[in-house]
C-alpha cells in the first residue's frame, strides 16, 4: 500500500514564499497577500472606527506600511498577526487624530466614567451599549471589539497588541464589567 | 435585571456594533497602488557612478559568474528530475563565455560596461531565486513514484553556493558604496531579491546542515539591515556602523568565503 502524501505545503511555508515573492516585487503575490487578509483587517478597522471612509483609510495605510516594512517580517508570528499589529496601531493613532480634530471643531464633553455618570437616555438599549463601547478606554476597547465583536482568540489578540494572553483576558473582563454596569444602570431606569 | 440577562443583552447588542458594509476591495487596492507609486523611494539612483566602485564590483562579478558556471556544469550532471527543475529555472539565458570572461578579466574590462555588469549580477541573483523557488515547489509536490522522487540535496547545495557568491558580491558592493554615501535604487532592489532567496532557503532542506542554517540566519539579518538602509537611502553613519558591526561580529564575509570555497571543493569542481 502506498503511503498517502499530503500535496499541500505547510501554511507557514506558503506564507513565507508569498512574502519572498512580494519582497521580489511580484505584483501578483502582493495582490494575493492583500486578498488573503483585507477582509478581516477592514472589518476590524470598521468596528474600531465606526465609519466606512475611515475604515478604508486605515486599511489602506495598514497595507502600505506592511509592504514598506515587509522585509522586517521575520516569521516569528503569523503574517496575519503581524498585519493586525500594524492595523491596530494605525487605527489607534488614526482615532486619536480624529478625536483631536473633533475636539478643535466642536465642544465635546469629556467622556464620563461609566460607573459614575448619570445616564442620559438618548435611544434604545443597543444605542446605549454602543455608546458605552465607544467610551471604553484605548486599552479595553480593542480587546473587547476583537474578542466579543469579531471573534478573535485571546492568543490572536495578545499577538496583535503585543500583550500577554493573561492581560488580554483581564482587559476583556474589565471591559465587560464596565459595559454590564452601563447596561444595568440603564436597565434599572428603563427596563422592568 | 439579572446578570445573565445583562450578559445576553451585551452579547446580542455587541454583534452589530459598527457593523461593516460591503468591503471596497478593489477601490482600496487601487488607492494602495497609487499611494505606493507616489511615495518616492529615498535615495533615487544616481547615474554617475564613481570609477572606484567598479574594481570591487568586477571582482564580485567574477565570483558570482564563476559560481554560475560551476552550478551550470553540476546541474548538467544531476539526475533527470533535478535537471528538469534546473531547466525550468532558466528562463533567462545564462551568461555567455564572453560575458564571463569580460567580467573575470578585472576592473579595466568591467568599467567598460558598468550598467550591464550590475544587471548581470542581478540577473544571476534572480536566476538563483527562481531555482530555489522551483526546488521548493518540487520538494513539496507529491511524488508520483518513490523512485522518481527528486533528491533535492545536491541541487540545493548548488543553489546555495550561487546564493552565497551573490550575497558576498552584494555585501561587498554595499560596503563600498555606503562608505562613500553612494546608495542607489539598484542596490536596494538587489538586496531585496537576495533577502527573498535567503528566506526561501532558510525554509528549505538546506538548513538540515546546522552550519548552513546559522550562516543563512546571519545572512538574513545582515541583508535585512542592508535592505532597510538601501531602501530608505539616508546616509546615516550610525545605522551603517550597526550593519558593519553585524557583518564583522558575525564574521559573515569570512563564513561566506569559507563555506563557498569548501562547498565548491566538495562539489568536485
Amino acid at each position: 500500500m502506498t503511503e498517502a502524501t499530503n500535496p499541500q505545503p505547510h501554511p507557514r511555508l506558503l506564507e513565507r514564499e508569498l512574502v519572498s515573492r512580494c519582497l521580489a516585487q511580484d505584483a501578483l503575490a502582493e495582490r494575493a497577500l492583500y486578498d488573503a487578509h483585507v477582509e478581516r483587517i477592514y472589518r476590524l478597522m470598521h468596528r474600531m472606527a465606526g465609519d466606512a471612509d475611515l475604515a478604508a483609510d486605515f486599511t489602506q495605510e495598514t497595507f502600505i506600511r506592511a509592504f514598506e516594512r515587509l522585509e522586517q517580517f521575520r516569521g516569528d508570528s503569523s503574517l496575519a498577526t503581524w498585519l493586525h499589529t500594524i492595523a491596530v496601531s494605525v487605527a489607534l493613532n488614526g482615532m486619536r487624530k480624529v478625536k483631536r480634530i473633533q475636539a478643535r471643531t466642536e465642544v465635546i464633553d469629556d467622556v464620563p466614567s461609566l460607573a459614575t455618570e448619570a445616564f442620559r437616555f438618548t435611544g434604545d438599549l443597543k444605542a446605549r451599549l454602543h455608546a458605552a463601547i465607544d467610551a471604553l478606554s484605548e486599552k479595553l476597547r480593542p480587546v473587547f471589539v476583537m474578542h466579543d465583536v469579531e471573534g478573535y482568540t485571546h492568543e490572536e489578540i495578545a499577538g496583535s497588541l503585543g500583550i500577554p494572553v493573561g492581560t488580554s483576558k483581564a482587559r476583556l473582563f474589565d471591559a465587560r464589567a464596565k459595559l454590564r454596569l452601563a447596561l444595568a444602570a440603564f436597565a434599572g431606569d428603563h427596563i422592568v | 435585571m439579572n446578570d445573565d440577562r445583562i450578559d445576553e443583552l451585551l452579547a446580542r447588542g455587541a454583534r452589530d456594533y459598527n457593523e461593516p458594509g460591503p468591503i471596497p476591495r478593489d477601490a482600496m487596492w487601487a488607492r494602495i497602488q497609487a499611494e505606493r507609486a507616489a511615495r518616492p523611494v529615498a535615495g533615487a539612483p544616481s547615474r554617475s557612478r564613481p570609477m572606484w566602485i567598479w574594481p570591487s564590483m568586477a571582482a564580485a562579478a567574477a565570483v558570482i559568474l564563476a559560481a554560475g558556471v560551476i552550478i551550470g556544469r553540476r546541474l548538467e550532471r544531476t539526475p533527470a528530475p533535478v535537471q528538469s527543475v534546473a531547466a525550468r529555472a532558466k528562463p533567462e539565458p545564462a551568461p555567455s563565455d564572453s560575458q564571463s570572461a569580460r567580467a573575470a578579466a578585472g576592473p579595466a574590462a568591467a568599467t567598460t560596461d558598468q550598467d550591464s555588469l550590475i544587471q548581470q549580477l542581478r540577473a544571476e541573483t534572480r536566476n538563483t531565486g527562481r531555482r530555489a523557488r522551483d526546488l521548493a515547489a518540487a520538494t513539496h509536490a507529491p511524488a508520483r513514484d518513490a523512485q522518481q522522487a527528486p533528491e533535492p540535496s545536491l541541487a540545493y547545495h548548488l543553489v546555495v553556493l550561487q546564493h552565497l557568491a551573490g550575497s558576498e558580491a552584494m555585501i561587498t558592493a554595499f560596503r563600498t558604496a555606503a562608505r562613500r554615501g553612494e546608495m542607489d535604487a539598484q542596490l536596494a532592489s538587489w538586496s531585496r531579491e537576495l533577502l527573498a532567496t535567503t528566506r526561501l532557503l532558510e525554509a528549505s532542506s538546506a538548513t538540515q546542515d546546522p552550519t548552513m542554517k546559522r550562516l543563512l540566519e546571519d545572512l538574513d539579518l545582515v541583508i535585512a539591515q542592508i535592505v532597510q538602509y538601501a531602501t530608505h537611502g539616508t546616509n546615516n553613519s550610525e545605522e551603517l556602523d550597526l550593519i558593519e558591526q553585524s557583518i564583522t561580529t558575525r564574521g559573515v564575509i569570512a563564513k561566506l568565503r569559507g563555506t563557498a570555497s569548501a562547498r565548491t571543493s566538495a562539489a568536485g569542481t
